[in-house]
């Protein structure tokens, strides 16, 4: 039907057109007000905001697991032709990497030992297990403007706010909101994440700065850093969020000048995270700030 | 009895356009076996937005515009209410350019789309970056945008495939 016809056709059909012309003017203006009443809403009541962020995608979890499980098939057996087509030069590969291990497990045995031994002469107090809570990720979320992924483990599974998301490799982020079934991870590579980081080889300190781009940058390190291509970067402890030796990435120096961290775990491809609470609230990583803070309050 | 599954018949078919705009939505944050498309996926939502704004202004009025774009906003993490407020600003404009854009043939159906995505997706970055007080890379949104242009035949043919199946007999 078109409305130029039919306004030739009779007034009936006509004032139904303009009618319906009418209402749909009339709630876009609606819905443009309640649009621009969320943003101001999102700037005003973050709270409530977040709460009904992961209400909504609490709700949407087992729609988004159904789209996902489709696509992690085909990965699979993507993943299963590759494996295939590779087998022979992984089988010699991982035979050197095993002969390998084997000598670095035999240097971790004696340093353990030694470690204990060291560590039983001190009096030192061990650090409490870390707990986990492996998830699937289920979505790949913000586009072109936020580095996050949805995963299917939430309070129920006993996650918080502010556990870190690792796999296999290292670390990749940390949980931003948690609902009572999934939870939201915000990459390492977000334009928001900031990590206090040290090279694990020299202990020069900087900040793990992401930019969106799989590859974050290296921020605020000392003028006088030896940083040399390769050098592993692991998470300083400092600022009470991560843990110290979390490993990160490797260092690499860009034609531009900067210095960017590449990320030992793939960022782009990762189908299973662990989220590990190391209980930084009350354990033996809390900051030295907010332990003299608890020193002076007892006094 | 009957009367109640012609109905309920009825209410399914209405309900087809922005069912399958919000299963676009789940599509496009899905886990796709491509590597780092992530970043760069293009807005499927909006294609469906387009779509149905042109071809079934009925079935696909503002409010559904605002929910696809709150829940766009709520999925993807953005500052809520930025894509809720283009896409009910982006339905009205295509709404009422509908039939320059549906009366012709295919090409110009594609280029209205990318007329209208290189807008949104610039209005987009623009608000966000805006509301954030910080430069968001615009690499991406760029590739997004192009992304969106050179799949749009695709999605663009189902959804013509599911208008006639499934709305012709209306």
């Amino acid at each position: 039907m078109s409305v130029r016809h039919s306004s030739f056709s009779g007034w009936s059909s006509a004032a139904a057109v303009s009618w319906r012309g009418l209402s749909q003017r009339f709630s876009f203006f609606i819905f443009t007000a309640l649009a621009l009443v969320l943003l101001i809403l999102s700037r005003t009541q973050p709270a409530a905001i977040t709460s009904l962020r992961t209400h909504t995608i609490d709700t949407l979890a087992p729609f988004l697991d159904a789209v996902a499980r489709p696509m992690e098939a085909v990965e699979n057996i993507g993943s299963l032709l590759r494996d295939t087509i590779s087998l022979r030069a992984n089988n010699q590969k991982l035979r050197e990497e095993n002969a390998h291990m084997i000598e670095w497990q035999n240097a971790v045995v004696s340093l353990e030992k030694e470690n204990k031994e060291l560590r039983a002469l001190l009096n030192f107090k061990a650090e409490p297990n870390p707990s986990y809570v492996s998830a699937r990720v289920i979505a790949e979320t913000g586009g072109a403007y936020v580095r996050g992924l949805v995963v299917t483990a939430g309070k129920v599974d006993g996650v918080r706010e502010g556990m870190a998301a690792m796999t296999g490799e290292g670390l990749i982020g940390r949980v931003v909101e948690v609902g009572d079934w999934s939870s939201r991870v915000l990459l390492i590579s977000d334009l928001n994440s900031r990590i206090p980081v040290t090279l694990a080889e020299t202990g020069d300190r900087a900040i793990l700065a992401g930019d969106n781009s799989p590859q974050p940058k290296l921020l605020f390190m000392a003028r006088d850093a030896s940083a040399s291509e390769g050098a592993h970067v692991v998470t300083s402890g400092h600022g009470g969020i991560f843990p110290p030796n979390l490993p990160i990435g490797v260092l690499q120096e860009t034609t531009r000048g900067t210095i960017t961290v590449v990320p030992t775990a793939d960022l782009g491809r990762v189908s299973y995270v662990r989220l590990v609470d190391f209980d930084l609230r009350g354990g033996a990583f809390n900051s030295i700030e907010s332990k003299m803070r608890a020193e002076s309050k007892k006094k | 009895m009957e009367v109640v599954w012609q109905r309920l018949d009825l209410w399914l078919r209405a309900a087809m356009p922005s069912s399958v705009a919000v299963l676009l939505t789940l599509l496009s944050v899905g886990v796709w076996p491509l590597p780092y498309l992530g970043p760069v996926m293009p807005p499927l939502a909006f294609i469906a937005l387009y779509y149905w704004s042109i071809h079934r202004p009925d079935l696909f009025p503002p409010s559904i515009a605002f929910i696809l774009g709150a829940l766009n906003d709520i999925i993807n993490d953005l500052p809520m209410g930025v894509s809720a407020f283009l896409f009910t600003l982006a339905h009205q404009v295509i709404w009422r350019q509908r039939r320059f854009f549906a009366g012709h043939s295919f090409f110009m159906l594609w280029s209205g789309f990318a007329l209208a995505a290189a807008v949104m997706m610039v209005a987009q970055w623009l608000l966000i970056s805006l509301i954030g007080w910080k430069t968001i890379p615009f690499l991406p949104v760029l590739i997004q945008t192009v992304l969106a242009i050179v799949i749009f035949p695709l999605p663009c043919w189902v959804m013509i495939r599911l208008q006639r199946a499934v709305l012709s007999v209306n």
